[in-house]
């Protein structure tokens, strides 16, 4: 073997097959064929994840342009700030939109939230009940007041 | 040699390098054109990729003083603009022996203008690093215990992301020095001269990397072309004004230096560099198993020693607990992570704390197995490449300029698998931020 090839100086002592190299020995042609069949694996897993990720946030997009043109259509206000809330906490479809229910900047009203609910049906879905807001006022439960539809049977109002 | 003589000995141009020029010329055309979109559109006000800032572009949208030109700019013009950009980006990686030296220089040199006269796109990250170091210079705090919170009577405060608000800073005590002068420049002041530091940081970057790929006997306007036109690196790295770029710089100038032989100062470099953000460490053992000299230990401890001494004295005990910051920023998750899609993938609705062990696990593992091909004559260059690309994909908190780490140490590898696999990890995470392209919400 070449001093070009291993770089043993001070470690002698090591077996030679763990001594340090300058060069790769050339026996590494199996552990490169391996390594590039992880490499492809994990790339696939990879590349599958990301397609379905991409499907996914677009059936969501899909849901959330239903929601917003429910609740247009539901108030007859077409106003461009309406806000849409997933259920992030227990990953339901049941999505809360809201918007004021007067001209003006955003939660700057008193704001009607609308629960929607079901699949979509030509390009809009169902609202099963909801609540009202009073303006610069976040969608939390201690701010809303009444509720109406399934929304008054869970409680989720406090006045 | 006349010209006749000339053409009778070179072999007949194919018709593929005879159009390679024109071709070329087009892609660049259309990166600087994509380029110019995005800053236009971008400088008529803030929108969902714009952040809310001081108007420092504002004479792009009306440059002739009649009425503003374009549209605000929202995820459809972006995205077109990003994927035109990749296509003319993977075109021109492609044709790169066709583009001269000073054609190459003079396209990189056009993007960075551009790019450097437009709003800050994409992120908040600059607003965070003028509001730390207005922190230290203008009201006496120090941002490794207090977050931008404690100045909310600050013009900087409106501008810093809603998320970084309360949370002290993350960066290494070197760059919140860096940082520091930009402080009493004033808002505007200092959102130039952060802009000004990230051109220069990657204006080196580049050069560097050039010069490394000349050593290396590899073509240096191809390396050029993959860093400095790269979709990433120009509109969301460059564009946000980041300071991973004077990371990468300083993880640069620590290569140049190993490949000239002084490894006590290439030890020392990347000291620096993990005092501007941590992760560039992830080179120094590599560094250390592939030369095995004690210069670089000494130069290591060296710089350390340095560094934590004037962090101590400057900041206390929080600026030398870089651990701590790094802790708790793993700790973050982002719907772009491919951790999360993974968790997607297999149905569940996100990452959960043992998923974060799993993937420490798995990085564990990795940079175990790069270390012990180093140990036995890998390329340290590409096992660093794969350690910084490792540290990405595993990373439950991806932002697109961490993908980039890898790239300038992917063009100059030995090993070409790497540079395959940080484009490829690019471009799905670029894929990934498609969505709204294909559904569009109004």
């Amino acid at each position: 073997m070449s001093t070009s090839q291993t770089s043993a100086q001070g470690w002698e002592r090591l077996p030679p097959r763990l001594r340090p190299r300058e060069v790769e020995p050339p026996s590494s042609g199996r552990l490169w064929r391996f390594e590039v069949a992880v490499l492809l694996l994990v790339g696939l897993l990879l590349a599958i994840a990301s397609v379905n990720d991409v499907v996914l946030k677009t059936h969501t997009n899909h849901r959330l342009v239903a929601d917003l043109r429910t609740w247009r259509s539901y108030t007859g206000n077409d106003y461009k700030n309406v806000s849409a809330e997933q259920d992030l906490k227990h990953h339901t479809t049941t999505d809360v939109v809201c918007g004021n229910t007067t001209p003006g900047p955003p939660k700057e009203r008193i704001q009607l939230c609308l629960q929607m609910t079901g699949p979509t049906v030509h390009g809009y879905r169902a609202a099963r009940g909801g609540w009202y807001l009073p303006p610069k006022s976040e969608n939390l439960r201690r701010y809303r007041y009444g509720c109406f539809g399934p929304a008054k049977q869970q409680g989720a109002c406090t006045r | 040699m006349n010209v006749a003589a000339q053409s009778e000995l070179r072999p007949a141009p194919t018709l593929s390098a005879q159009w390679a020029p024109a071709l070329a010329a087009a892609c660049a055309l259309v990166l600087l054109a994509a380029t110019a979109e995005i800053v236009l559109d971008g400088s008529l006000a803030h929108s969902v990729l714009i952040p809310k800032s001081p108007q420092i572009a504002g004479w792009l949208t009306t440059p002739f003083g009649g009425g503003a030109l374009g549209e605000r700019l929202g995820f459809r013009v972006f995205l077109i603009a990003v994927l035109a950009f990749s296509a003319g980006y993977g075109g021109l990686a492609l044709l790169a022996r066709s583009v001269s030296k000073r054609w190459a220089i003079a396209l990189i040199a056009a993007l960075h203008a551009i790019i450097f006269v437009g709003p800050i796109l994409l992120s908040t990250d600059v607003f965070s690093y003028i509001a730390y170091a207005r922190m230290g210079v203008e009201h006496g705090l120090n941002p490794y215990t207090h977050g931008p919170i404690s100045i909310t009577h600050d013009p900087i405060y409106h501008y810093v992301g809603q998320d970084w608000k309360k949370v002290d800073t993350a960066y290494g005590p070197l760059y919140t020095l860096i940082s520091y002068p930009f402080g009493l420049l004033g808002v505007t002041g200092a959102l130039w001269g952060m802009k000004a530091l990230a051109m220069l940081a990657s204006a080196g970057t580049l050069a560097l990397t050039w010069r490394c790929a000349r050593l290396r006997q590899m073509d240096p306007v191809k390396a050029l072309l993959l860093v400095g036109a790269n979709p990433l690196y120009v509109i969301y790295t460059l564009g946000g004004a980041h300071n991973d770029l004077l990371m990468m710089l300083l993880m640069m100038v620590a290569v140049a230096l190993t490949f000239a032989g002084r490894d006590a100062s290439a030890a020392a470099t990347v000291v620096a560099g993990a005092l501007v953000k941590a992760t560039v460490a992830a080179l120094l053992p590599f560094m250390i198993l592939a030369r095995r000299s004690r210069a670089q230990v000494l130069g290591a401890l060296g710089a350390l020693a340095l560094g934590a001494a004037i962090a101590y004295a400057v900041f206390g005990v929080d600026g030398v607990n870089i651990v701590a910051a790094l802790n708790r920023d793993a700790a973050f998750v982002s719907s772009d992570s491919f951790a999360t899609e993974i968790a997607h993938l297999f149905g569940k609705p996100g990452v959960f704390p043992i998923d974060h062990d799993l993937l420490k696990a798995m990085l564990v593992l990795i940079v175990a197995h790069l270390l012990w091909r180093t140990w036995r004559g890998y390329d340290w260059v590409a096992a660093s490449g794969w350690a910084l690309l490792a540290i990405s994909v595993t990373s439950t908190w991806l932002l697109a300029w961490y993908i980039l780490w890898p790239l300038p140490l992917a063009v100059i590898a030995r090993d070409r698998r790497l540079l395959a696999a940080t484009l490829a990890v690019q471009g799905l995470f670029v894929f990934h931020q498609l969505t709204p392209l294909f559904a569009p919400v109004s």
